[in-house]
């Protein structure tokens, strides 16, 4: 959920750089990754995904959490995130 | 240098020493005694150790040992080490009454942990998941709520089980088994200590 309270008080933030932000972060969901790093591990445990194909994909997974937490604390700066 | 101390639980009145794999490479487990409590724990060359797969399996394995031997576990969560055994009696000394009190609440119990995975389900999950947490119920202490961190789960939660009660845990879930077949994959884990039943915080301040 985010809170657009900075457009009150910051009239200069573009509605696209709102959206911008929005598409980020939606793109960049680190529950959403963690589930899926989850999901990854358990199917892996019960037989169903190879051990090279579970590697592979926590390999980018991490990948994509590790860029999610930079680009959150980038945003953090600009436009307040919540959840 | 390992003069350090790293905690993998507690428990009360034993004087415990064993071999096993620890975190940070430790390859002797023993204990710390302060009054009654009595700390589960290793050298270690740091008081913040990076938590990587291995470890954190190495800490569970240390728990799993002492739960074999019988005795009722406060688990830490991984990464509690200290400066030294001093600041350790220290940190038991101030949780001693919250460590003494959630033992007497755990005293007896293990926890085990149940995933149901959807492989073939033509039943509606949502009444399974009812069926099946109703059975587990009768004979458990208490449940947590599920993480359903993927579609394909149908129950994912962790049981408190008296010890005594685990051969009909078993039976339960072999009926499970038994009933669902191919449709349900059931991942059984455990005795693990019952880290998702207790709620102490301790070390605040542990000397680093």
């Amino acid at each position: 959920m985010f809170l657009f309270d900075d457009l009150l008080v910051r009239p200069f933030v573009s509605l696209l750089d709102v959206l911008h932000t929005l598409a980020l972060t939606e793109l960049y969901d680190v529950e959403a990754l963690r589930d899926d790093l989850k999901e990854n591990r358990l199917l892996y445990e019960i037989g169903e995904r190879p051990e090279p194909a579970y590697r592979e994909r926590k390999a980018e997974l991490e990948a994509e959490l590790e860029r999610a937490r930079e680009l959150r604390a980038e945003l953090s700066d600009k436009v307040e995130v919540k959840g | 240098m390992a003069d350090h101390v790293y905690v993998y639980g507690i428990v009360e009145d034993a004087d415990l020493s064993f071999e096993a794999e620890g975190v940070g490479g430790a390859t002797e487990i023993r204990t710390v005694e302060y009054r009654s409590l009595s700390a589960i724990v290793s050298e270690i060359d740091t008081t913040d150790p990076d938590r990587t797969d291995e470890d954190v399996e190495r800490h569970n394995d240390v728990l799993g040992t002492v739960l074999e031997e019988g005795y009722t576990v406060v688990p830490m969560s991984f990464g509690m080490a200290f400066k030294n055994a001093r600041t350790l009696k220290g940190v038991l000394r101030g949780a001693n009454r919250a460590l003494r009190k959630t033992l007497a609440e755990i005293d007896g119990t293990v926890e085990l942990g149940v995933k149901l995975v959807d492989t073939g389900l033509e039943a509606d999950p949502d009444e399974v998941q009812a069926e099946i947490g109703d059975r587990l119920d009768e004979v458990s202490i208490n449940d947590t709520d599920d993480d359903l961190f993927s579609d394909r789960l149908v129950l994912n939660r962790s049981y408190l089980v008296d010890r005594d009660e685990r051969d009909r845990f078993d039976d339960a879930i072999d009926d499970v088994r038994e009933a669902y077949g191919d449709a349900l994959t059931v991942q059984y884990t455990g005795p693990w200590a019952p880290y998702n039943f207790v709620d102490v915080h301790i070390g605040a301040d542990r000397g680093s």
